[in-house]
This record gives C-alpha cells, structure tokens and sequence, in this order.
C-alpha cells in the first residue's frame, strides 16, 4: 500500500498517540461509565464520589432485562427491521444513485432536491398521519411498516452519498462495459457496486444505526413485544415514574457492543483493504 | 377496518398470560358452545405492570363470567403520556366505537368529555356508588356535572421526609416550619438539600404549582373554569415562595428547573435530602436497599401549607372510561363495573401497586399486609386537588408551564402571571 | 401527487438522449432504477406533506372539533407569535454551531483515522460509539453527567479545581442550550466523522505523494490537495447533519423540556406540544410547514453550494 510510503518522525508518533487517546476518551468513556453502572447497585450512583469500578460487582441488572422484562425479543426484532431496513436502502439507492449519475438525465440535481425533500419534514410531524394511513393499511404492528418507514428516511442519505461517490468512479469504466453489452443493471452490479464497497459500507452502517435507534415511529405503530424495538424496549423498562438505570445501562451494554463489535470486524475486512488505488486515477 | 387498534397476537397473549390464560383455556373448555355468542369489545389502556400486567387482570375478568370477552390492546407505558393521549385521540375522534373502553390520565378527562367522545355514565352509578370514592377523584371524574369517567386508580403529590434528621420534631405542617427545619438540616450538615421539589418546564411543574397555590387557598382557574386566578395575590406569593426555596432560603439547589420526579428521588434516596415532593412510587423504592441508602428512614405526611391555608396535594392517577359511540354499551358497562369494583381495586393495589379509589379498599386487611404504606396514605389521598378542569387543559398547561418557568428563572413573578392569565382567558374564553 | 409526475417528464425529457446512446428504442432503465426510490419515497413522504398543508389551512382543533378552512390565518398568527420566532431563533443558532462543530470535530478526527497507526481499528470502533448508543440512552444519560449536584461533570471539573461550586448545567436559561448542542456533539460527530473518512479514502495518495515532493508541507497539502477533493461529501454531510440538527427534539424533551423560561425550546419540541398535547393539528400542522419551509432553505443553500462544487470537479 502506498500509505506505508510516509514515514512519521518521534514528534508525530507521539501526536497520533494523543489524538488517537483523545478520541477514544471522549468516545467511549461515557460508554465505559455505563458499562461500570451496568455492574453497580442503582444506590452507587449518587455516592459523593463515583467509582469507576464497581463495588460490589452484581450481574441483577443483565439478569433482569433478559429474564423479567425478555430483552432479547426486542433485539431480535430490531435486528430484523435494521437488517431489512440496510439490505434495501443500499439496493435501491445504489440503482437510484447510479441512474442519476450515469444516465444522461436532464434535471437530476432537481431530482437530488426532490429526494431530499424528505429529509426535510419534521418527523414529529409525519407520525400522526402515518399512522393513521398505517391502520387504514392494517399494517400497524408489524415489521413492514418499520422497514417501510425507515427505507424512506434512510434513503436521501445513501443516494446523495452514492452519487457523490459515484461520480468520483472514471465513467470509462462501466462505457466500457456497456460497449462489451452489458446493460446498465449489469454495469451496476459487476463494474460500480465493488468499486464502492467502502462507500456502500459506510452509508450502510449508517442507515443500520439509524434504524436500530429510531423512536418516535417504533413507539407510535408497533404495540406489542412481538415487533416493539429496543428503543421502545428501553422505554418500557420505565414504568410510572421509575427509571431503572441500571437496568437501562445493561440493556444499552447490550445493544452497543455487538455494534462495536460489528464496526471492528467490517472496517477490518472491508475498508482497509479495498479503498485506495483503483479509484479516481 | 372495524379494528383499528392492533390487535395483541396470540403470539404475545400466550406470552404475558401465564397463570390467567390457563383459567381461561379451563373456563373456554368447559363452556366452549356459548363462548362463540360473548360480545366482543375492546380495552386500550397505557401500559402498567407490577407483580402482574393489565392484561392478565383481563384475562381474569375474561373468566369471570360468559357474556363479554375483553381485548386489551396496550398503550405505550404513562411514562410516554403524550404518545399515549395522541394514540387514544386519534381513536376516539373516528367515532367508530373502538376501543370500547380506555384508560384516560385525569387531566384529559375534560377535554374527552368536553369533546362528545365519554360516555356520561351518572344513570348506572348515581351518588349512592359515587359516595364510595374519594371525593377528589369524583369531582375529576366529572365534567359538565356528569360523570363521564369512573374511577381506577388514584395518586398524588405529597411530603417525604427523613425520620432520623426529623427527630423529635414534629412533621412541618406549614411551608415556614419545613423551612427552618430544612435549614437546620442544611446547616448541621446533615443533609446537602434541605427540600426538593420539580420545577423542569413539563407537566409536573403544574402539580406542584397546583400544590403551592392550593396550599395558600388560591386557584388557577375557579370553579366555573372560566375565572381565572392565577394572578392573584395568593398565587403570586405561592409562585414567589417556590422561588424563594431556591434563592432566598436556599433549602433547594437552582437545579430544581430541571428536574422532573426522577432526578428530585435519586438524591433523596440516595440520603443527601431532607425533604422531598413526589408522588407514592418514591415509597417502594426507597424501602429496596439495591436503589436506596435511607430504607426504613422515610416517613410520609400532606404537603404542607400557608397559614390560613390548608394542605394540598395534586391529584394524579388513571381512570376509566367508555367511549360514547361504542356499540357494546352494556357489555362496556359490566367491564367498568367489575374494573372500578372493591375486589379488583385490591388485586390492582396488591398485584400492580396501585392505590385504590375507593377509601374502604385501604382499610382492608390484604392491603395492609401486601403494600401496609399505602394504607398510610389515605388522609393524603382525601385531601387531593384536581388540576384545573377544563377541556382546554392541554393549552393551559403549556402556558403555566412556561410561564411559570420563566418567573422562577427570572423572578419577576408577578409580570410572568399576568402574562399567563391574559393567555389563559383567551383560551378559555374560546 | 408531485413527484411521480416530476419524475415521468423528466423521463420524457430524458428518454430521446437515452435513445441516441442506445440506437434504436426507448430506454426504461432510468425509469426502472428509479421506480423503487420513487415508490418508497412517495409513499411515505407525499402523502403526509400534502396532509399537512392541508391541516395548516384550517382551523382544525381535535379535542374541540372545530374543523373549518381558515386561508392563511394560520400562517398570520404565526408571524406574530413570539413563541414561534423564539423556538425558530434558537433551533437556528443550534443547527449552526452543532453542524459547525461537529464538521470541524469530526473531520479532525477523519484526518487522524486515515493515518496508518498501531490500533486504528480500535480507535475507529472506539470513536462510533456515540452514535451507536440508543438515543433515548444517551439523552437520558446526559441527564445525569450534567446533573447539576451528582453529575460526572461537575464532580471532574471539581476534582480537578476548575470550578468553584456546582455549575447547574440545565436549570440555568445561561447554559442549557450550550448544554444541549454539546450533548449533541458528542452524538453525532461520528456521524460526520464516518462520511469524511469514507470521503478522505477515495483521494489518490499518489496526489499528496506528489505534493509532497513537490515540497509542500503537511498542512499545504491538506489545504491545497485533500480539502478540495473533500468539498463535496463535507458539504452534503454537513448539509444532512444540518437538516437533522434543525429537527432536534429527543434530547431537548427528555433533558430540559424546553425550559428554564422557555429557553431551549426548539421548533421540534414546540410543534410536538401543539399537536399532540393541545391537539391543534391545525396550527401545528402550520408550524411544521414552517419548519419544513426553513429546512428547504437551508437545503436549497447547500444544495448551491454543493452542485457548484461538483461541476467545477468537472462533471
């Protein structure tokens, strides 16, 4: 690779080190305050002075959002409205993407505005009548009208990205394609969708993440254990009044981690490999 | 489309029932020719659980007898009451008779009735059955001087304190005592806050007004729902007086603009506070030793009050109603019936931790061994004081809430008052 | 029903260059890769647009039933409401230092990220946890590091004797909205962080390799080489991280509720009251049309922005 070509001196190194420090503390630390909470009796939380590692150290919190209030339920759930809700905002965006920026459309930075437009309505003001048309369809309670949802408030995102992106990727290659005959879905397909798979990557995290944490809709058109997500999830753990940190920490341990995790394993795999070089020579 | 609210799957039915769906499986066996002919109806309610969950108190009824069946369709829990109300709303307002029955907060309970949307239900529960009740949950159950709300399940604001710091001191009964006793406890350095209190710009600052200003015999709006008097001079000195906690007596931390009931409880569980106003849920979690560091030292008593005043405490709590365009009014009434009666007001209190409506309920002995601190409320619970009634109240509230806010923040109380009145005539005038 | 029709006469328009590239027929393939983002979109967006413009045209008040068409009026009291210019002058000045921050946080922390060092992977991880964290988590958890008496904050900032006292971070109007776009910050940065980095991979190292030798320095190269390069994903970022801030609502409901004194109450948090504590749809609808109107704006100034940068690359 031809990053390796640089060489940093001592006075850099040490740079980089207290950047990379500097991220981590102030990315993960509260993160790493929640973990310690996930692990401490609620009362530890106003003692005079906080204590990062717990004392005494008890599982009751992990043991009570999977035993008694059936957290896993909720992550299953969420897990299959992000995944369908990610899979489809790449599909369609990357076709909506790559029509708009190889096919010789008049008017397409009208188009981008249009798609945006979506982007730009207060969601608070797009439940009400959301769900009225959702229990007009009888789709109150299920999957599809999250996926259906999210799909659409993912979806300016990922084209707008996409076609930025796509437009840094040398047209001659998919013209070259296309003059072997293949059609504009094949050129899709085998020359542009591998080109941009770090993009594809990175706009799907997003789209994934976005899913996986919305609210306000989850609350208002799903209402039993069988399609609620986590959010929601988290939110039922409070019942009148009563907010049970440390329950709530251990459900957000839970459903945090497997993302880092995710990001670790993807960003190894993916990123790293594929993205200098072949691009914008 | 006759079902507009989801139905709960089977799928989480057999989920939540446990025990009660095993009794109706019994019962549905047993009579399975005539349960084809029970009318169906539908209950939606936010979401309250305890030992048990609504729905299983459903299900009991479900095997209770044979002519209805009852769906409980789950509202998100109270904590999301805005969620909740907006849900219920766009229900009712189709008229289409689902649900048949819902659990309403007390503040809405004007506006459905203002709106045509509660079924007025004084022919079935005249005042002999209304007699039964705590009068201030009467008085809120009723609008237009008809009920068209039947009591569930009652709270309220009210005083805790710290049995070791109080000592041999008498429990404040006016807001100088609790401030010189606050003070005191500030002083020795037994305690870091001496009261606390919510004054965060959302729907608790208005209990807590309602409590200051009732407390020193002043009102927001006056019996009529049309007068209103929240700029008078009892009122601009409760509003004055809540500020003074923080600025003059210094008994509570500037923070209390911010807090809402759980960031006020935490400190006083966690022993730092001496004196607190919540509502009863703060009981049970300051007795488990996992979330508390003051078990078995907290004492509750009515708010206190003004001299001349007398103590008031803000009504809170859920009760049911019928939707007037229902299509299955006698089946709707016999559910309501058998949810307000004596025997399920104690399962609710003793299985979800919900105290009753009805005052003979707290004298029985079940309760007394299951939740014996509820039983202590009831002198608290007499005295509560409904927020102002009026079918406008969602307005009115948002004005009190940031009026009020700015006048503790700012000071200038009586130009902040004033302010709200002429917004708050405006309102109701309409 | 605007879009469908917007997108068939751009068709139209489209088709007879298609059909020279292609020789002989008409080509339906930008109709069909574009058919699903059309169907998702216009299913879900045009509908409740429309309705509520509609709404904001009456007078419509649910718990009252009045339900009359009432012109502009709606948009009149509107003009005169402090409220609403309040609650828009703060979710401006929101937006504007939430994205400014966050762009110049986040692409900081992408310039480091592009580096090849020792345990990147983890600081990348590290790094998107913010954004990973369920919202109504870090709303709440918010909540409690700026408590004003047992917050984290306050006890760090204490301990390490930059503060006197107890600052009260959300009960004072001083510092509650700062509070707010600070909470924010923390939250999304990796949100911009992750774009510019996906952008920053996509410029050749062959370039800045060239710079370099040609003498430039590090920052010569970064201004001169990666910045330009950059523009256009930072502008379409920023401008995604804009309209999103310009709706916040979660952390303002849940951490001060729009107070003290009205100070951190947002568009967002003042529609949400109108229409679904009042139930003044109609009103509410108006102030959502409102925002919608300002959030075109500040779209329409990006999107300048943003197609001038692409076309000066050429394209």
């Amino acid at each position: 690779m031809a990053e390796v070509g640089h060489r940093r001196n001592g006075a850099q190194n040490a740079l980089f080190l207290a950047g990379a420090t500097a991220i981590v503390l102030w990315s993960a630390g509260p993160f790493l305050w929640q973990i310690s909470t996930s692990f401490q009796l609620d009362r530890a939380l106003v003692s005079p002075t906080p204590s990062l590692i717990p004392h005494p150290f008890i599982l009751q919190h992990f043991l009570n959002i999977f035993l008694v209030k059936h957290f896993q339920f909720y992550v299953l759930n969420s897990t299959i409205v992000a995944l369908s809700t990610t899979f489809l905002c790449l599909a369609f965006g990357a076709m909506a993407a790559y029509a708009l920026s190889r096919l010789k459309m008049r008017r397409r930075f009208g188009l981008l505005g249009l798609i945006l437009s979506v982007s730009m309505f207060p969601q608070i003001a797009i439940v009400g009548p959301l769900y009225l048309l959702a229990s007009i369809l009888g789709l109150l309670d299920t999957y599809m009208v999250l996926v259906i949802i999210y799909l659409a408030l993912g979806l300016p995102l990922v084209i707008w990205v996409l076609f930025g992106y796509f437009q840094t990727i040398p047209e001659e290659l998919d013209e070259a394609a296309r003059i072997d005959g293949a059609g504009p879905f094949r050129s899709l397909l085998l020359i542009i969708i591998p080109l941009s798979l770090p993009c594809l990557v990175t706009t799907g995290l997003l789209a994934f993440i976005a899913a996986w944490n919305e609210f306000m809709f989850a609350l208002a058109l799903t209402s039993t254990i069988a399609h609620q997500t986590v959010p929601v999830g988290i939110a039922n753990f409070t019942n009148l009044y009563y907010v049970p940190w440390g329950d709530i920490a251990a459900a957000s341990v839970v459903v945090t981690l497997p993302l880092v995790l995710l990001v670790l394993f993807f960003q190894r795999r993916i990123i790293e490999g594929l993205t200098q070089g072949a691009v914008k020579e | 489309m006759a079902e507009l609210l989801p139905k709960p799957r089977p799928g989480r039915r057999a989920f939540l029932g446990g025990v009660a769906l095993g009794s109706v499986a019994a019962f549905t066996g047993s009579h399975g020719a005539r349960g084809a002919s029970r009318t169906e109806i539908a209950f939606a309610s936010a979401k309250f659980f305890g030992k048990e969950t609504v729905a299983q108190v459903v299900e009991m009824y479900n095997a209770s007898q044979s002519r209805v069946h009852v769906t409980y369709v789950e509202l998100p829990p109270p904590s999301a009451s805005t969620e909740v109300h907006q849900l219920l709303v766009q229900q009712l307002a189709r008229q289409s008779g689902s649900p048949d029955v819902f659990t309403q907060d007390v503040i809405w309970i004007a506006e459905f009735a203002g709106a045509g949307w509660a079924l007025p239900l004084d022919q079935e529960f005249g005042a002999d059955v209304r007699k039964q009740y705590f009068p201030g949950v009467v008085q809120a159950c009723t609008w237009g001087g008809k009920l068209t709300a039947l009591p569930w399940f009652i709270d309220s604001g009210m005083l805790y304190y710290r049995t070791d710091l109080l000592g041999n001191e008498a429990v404040p009964e006016t807001w100088d005592e609790l401030v010189s006793l606050a003070q005191a406890a500030e002083k020795s350095g037994h305690a870091r806050f001496g009261f606390l209190w919510q004054g965060k710009q959302a729907e608790v600052l208005v209990c807590d007004l309602v409590e200051f200003v009732g407390s020193n015999n002043g009102a927001i709006l006056g019996p009529d729902g049309k007068t209103v008097m929240i700029d008078d001079d009892k009122s601009v000195q409760a509003v004055q007086f809540m500020r003074d906690t923080i600025n003059r007596y210094k008994i509570s931390p500037q923070d209390v603009l911010s807090w809402d009931e759980e960031p006020s409880r935490r400190p006083f569980t966690g022993g730092q506070a001496m004196f607190l106003r919540n509502w009863s849920y703060v009981y049970t979690i300051a007795q488990d030793p996992k979330v508390s560091s003051v078990v078995g030292k907290v004492g509750v008593a009515p708010l206190p009050h003004f001299p001349g005043g007398r103590s008031a405490a803000c009504l809170g709590g859920y009760q049911y109603g019928v939707n007037a365009s229902t299509k299955n009014r006698e089946a709707a009434i016999d559910f309501v019936r058998w949810m307000s009666s004596p025997a399920t007001q104690l399962h609710f209190a003793t299985e979800l931790g919900l105290a009753p409506t009805r005052p003979d309920v707290f004298d029985d002995p079940k309760l007394a061994q299951s939740q014996p601190f509820m039983q202590k409320l009831k002198p608290v619970f007499l005295g509560a004081t409904p927020r102002p009634v009026t079918p406008k109240y969602a307005q009115v509230t948002l004005v009190l809430q940031s009026s009020v806010s700015r006048a503790l923040a700012d000071g200038n109380v009586k130009q902040a008052l004033a302010g709200a009145k002429d917004r708050i005539a405006a309102i109701v005038a309409s | 029903m605007t879009r469908p029709v917007a997108i068939g006469s751009t068709l139209r328009t489209a088709a007879p260059s298609l059909a020279i590239v292609r020789g002989r027929r008409v080509d339906w393939a930008p109709l069909l890769l574009l058919l699903p983002t059309t169907i998702s979109l216009g299913s879900v967006s045009v509908y409740p647009i429309l309705d509520g413009f509609w709404l904001s045209l009456h007078n419509t008040t649910l718990s009252t039933r009045e339900d009359r068409f009432v012109g502009w009026l709606n948009y009149r009291l509107l003009a005169t409401d402090p409220d609403f210019w309040g609650a828009w002058r703060h979710t401006l000045e929101f937006t504007a230092i939430s994205t400014l921050a966050e762009t110049a946080i986040g692409l900081g922390m992408a310039l480091l990220l592009v580096e090849r060092f020792t345990g990147r992977g983890l600081v990348r991880a590290a790094m998107l946890i913010p954004w990973a964290m369920p919202t109504v988590v870090t709303s709440k958890m918010f909540g409690w590091l700026f408590d004003g008496q047992n917050g984290l904050v306050n006890w760090a900032f204490r301990s390490l004797h930059l503060i006197g006292g107890n600052i009260d971070w959300y009960g004072s109007p001083n510092t509650a909205l700062g509070t707010i776009i600070f909470a924010d910050v923390w939250k999304t940065t990796p949100f911009m962080a992750l774009l510019l980095l996906a952008g920053l991979q996509t410029i050749p190292y062959s370039l800045q390799e060239a710079a370099r030798i040609d003498g430039a320095g590090a920052w010569q190269t970064f201004w001169h080489v990666r910045l330009p390069m950059l523009v256009p994903i930072l502008l379409i970022a920023a401008m995604f991280r804009a309209l999103d801030a310009f709706r916040i609502f979660d952390l303002v409901y849940v951490l001060t509720g729009g107070g003290p004194a009205d100070s951190t109450e947002v568009l967002s948090t003042l529609t949400y009251k109108t229409l679904f504590s009042a139930l003044e749809f109609g009103y509410g609808s108006a102030l959502s049309t409102a925002m919608f109107a300002t959030e075109v704006l500040i779209a329409f100034c990006f999107g300048i922005l943003i197609v001038r940068g692409m076309r000066r690359q050429g394209r």
